[in-house]
């Protein structure tokens, strides 16, 4: 619990809200001519993906030639089905910059564990829906074409940025305010038996209650209050909206051999495998956050500015994520 | 609900663990973004001018049946494959975008970077099966001599569309002079190599760097005498 460590804390949520950044990096690449939904591509691979590569290459494959099959048998619908859901699992990126978006905002804001699987589902499931109801609406009952998907898609697209750029105001706005009001709270508050006194008037009989307004740990009550349903979904619909490739393609396809609701529930499965990773990474965040916060007790003024400041980084970063992603799609429509 | 560390651990592992394991997963993320969507099937021809010049490369680009499905999505009468003319804006707008991702197709000769201008005589064309085939002309910024060994790739560097050369006669030459000769140098196997590397690279690696889309690409080497 020292100063030191807390610092060290801050600085790592920091270097995480960094992480989710390099979103930002990708974030301006060009639309690929081939896609379907734009964006994905973005993104060079690393050293590290060669193995998650072969696996998902194999998935991708297995899941094309269990869709080809379904014409002429019935069992291939089980093989799609276990391979969407393994797609799904390794196919992490699945909402694209969506990852990024969870995962700041649960740096950002208060998230218990169970609310941030939840989130990650949600999201995981709308990305799922968002891309049959695409395809469902637009190629098998208005007979839409690709260019027409791809507009389509488009401007679901910006709904999605936008909603990242909103939702990341949101954020800076109740953050900064936070940062500033601590910015400007009353010196540092040392910690005595049966309660506080604090530093500046220099009287022991001047002694706040156990819980004289400052944070000490994960507090429950505490995450009912700073978390709000709102700002929940909002991050659910920024971090899905968007429908991805993989999805549209199985569909499109699925759809151009008569078998379109077996491609539907393919892409619902492909969803819940999403959200298995999504969700672990959700925790992942939560329990960050948490070791952070846990260090930033009561005490040392700067630390908790520190830890403060880190909620206001990560905030500012889904902000800037958003308008990035517009701006480049801006670039692109142009 | 709160995480309880259950055994006792320095005050530094402790607090770097979740936030590690955090970024590790977004930086994996990242590059599971890049695997491939599209599959392409690549024939090429080289095009020489009258005087011997290398004049530039003439695409035939097969899709993959899932792509080739998205593609004649809507299009075509009574369960037919679509005309030329119906995938015509498609073509455009593959095409016109085509130029910021420098055609995935990466010529080089002595050392030099070869550049390419707009794509011409650019088709898309679907067959019986409905399987679409883009097909275009992309001319050299400036023509090239052939005598100095001339060498191109065709990949994409996101690795969202997987180019591969056909295996029968992937590159042909157009009224080349006499003695002319085409080669392709098949890549290494990947994984195997990346593997090796992997526990030093998890941590070098965050920022975008390896391009999978290269490592796996055949060069084509044209000599001429």
């Amino acid at each position: 619990m020292t100063a030191k460590g807390r610092f060290v804390a801050a600085l790592l949520l920091a270097l995480v809200a960094f992480g989710c950044a390099d979103r930002l990096a990708t974030a301006q690449t060009g639309r690929n001519p081939f896609a379907m939904a734009g964006g994905e591509a973005a993104g060079a691979a690393t050293g590290l993906a060669g193995t998650i590569l072969a696996w998902q290459n194999k998935f991708h494959i297995e899941l094309q030639s269990a869709a080809k099959a379904l014409k002429t048998s019935g069992s291939a619908f089980w093989t799609l089905a276990g391979a969407s859901f393994a797609y799904g699992v390794f196919h992490a990126a699945g909402p694209g910059h969506g990852k990024a978006v969870l995962a700041s905002y649960m740096i950002a804001s208060e998230t218990a564990l169970r609310r941030g699987m939840i989130l990650a589902a949600l999201a995981a499931l709308l990305q799922g829906c968002v891309a049959i109801g695409l395809v469902g609406a637009a190629a098998a009952l208005l007979g839409a074409t690709a260019m027409q998907m791809k507009s389509a898609a488009n401007t679901i697209e910006l709904a999605s940025y936008g909603a990242i750029a909103l939702l990341g105001a949101g954020l800076v706005w109740k953050k900064g305010r936070a940062f500033f009001a601590a910015l400007r709270a009353p010196p540092d508050i040392v910690a005595s038996r049966g309660g506080f006194y604090c530093e500046a008037v220099d009287d022991p009989s001047h002694v706040h209650s156990a819980s004289c307004g400052h944070l000490h740990a994960v507090d429950p009550t505490t995450l009912e209050r700073d978390f709000s349903w709102s700002g929940a979904l909002g991050a659910v619909v920024a971090a899905g909206l968007r429908p991805c490739s993989g999805a549209i393609l199985i569909l499109v396809f699925t759809l151009a051999q008569g078998s379109f609701w077996a491609g539907a529930s393919a892409v619902l499965l492909m969803s819940a495998g999403t959200a298995i990773t999504t969700g672990f990474l959700a925790a992942c965040a939560v329990f960050a956050r948490q070791t952070a916060r846990r260090w930033s007790g009561p005490g040392r003024r700067w630390a908790s500015l520190a830890g403060r400041g880190a909620e206001l980084l990560a905030a500012a970063l889904v902000m800037g994520l958003g308008l990035a992603l517009l701006v480049g799609a801006r670039l692109n429509a142009a | 609900m709160t995480f309880r560390f259950r055994h006792k651990s320095s005050l530094f592992a402790r607090g770097v663990f979740w936030p590690a394991l955090t970024l590790a997963l977004l930086a994996a993320s990242g590059a599971a973004n890049a695997h491939p969507h599209v599959w392409v099937a690549v024939r090429s021809e080289v095009v020489f001018a009258p005087n011997g010049k290398i004049i530039g490369l003439r695409h035939a680009w097969e899709f993959d049946e899932m792509y080739s499905a998205f593609a004649v999505q809507g299009l075509g009468k009574d369960g037919k494959p679509p005309t030329r003319e119906e995938l015509a804006p498609l073509a455009k707008t593959n095409v016109e975008s085509l130029a910021e991702f420098e055609f995935f197709t990466f010529a080089k000769q002595g050392g030099a970077k070869l550049k390419f201008l707009e794509p011409t005589e650019v088709t898309l064309e679907s067959d019986e099966k409905k399987i679409v085939t883009l097909r275009f002309l992309l001319p050299l910024e400036t023509p090239v001599p052939a005598q100095k060994p001339f060498s191109f790739q065709v990949y994409d560097p996101t690795y969202f569309v997987s180019f591969n050369f056909e295996k029968q006669n992937p590159v042909t030459l157009a009224r080349a002079p006499d003695g002319c000769s085409v080669s392709a140098v098949e890549p290494k196997p990947l994984v195997a190599d990346e593997n090796k590397k992997l526990s030093e690279a998890f941590f070098q690696n965050f920022s975008p760097g390896a391009d999978f889309g290269i490592k796996l690409a055949t060069r084509v080497i044209v000599a001429c005498p």
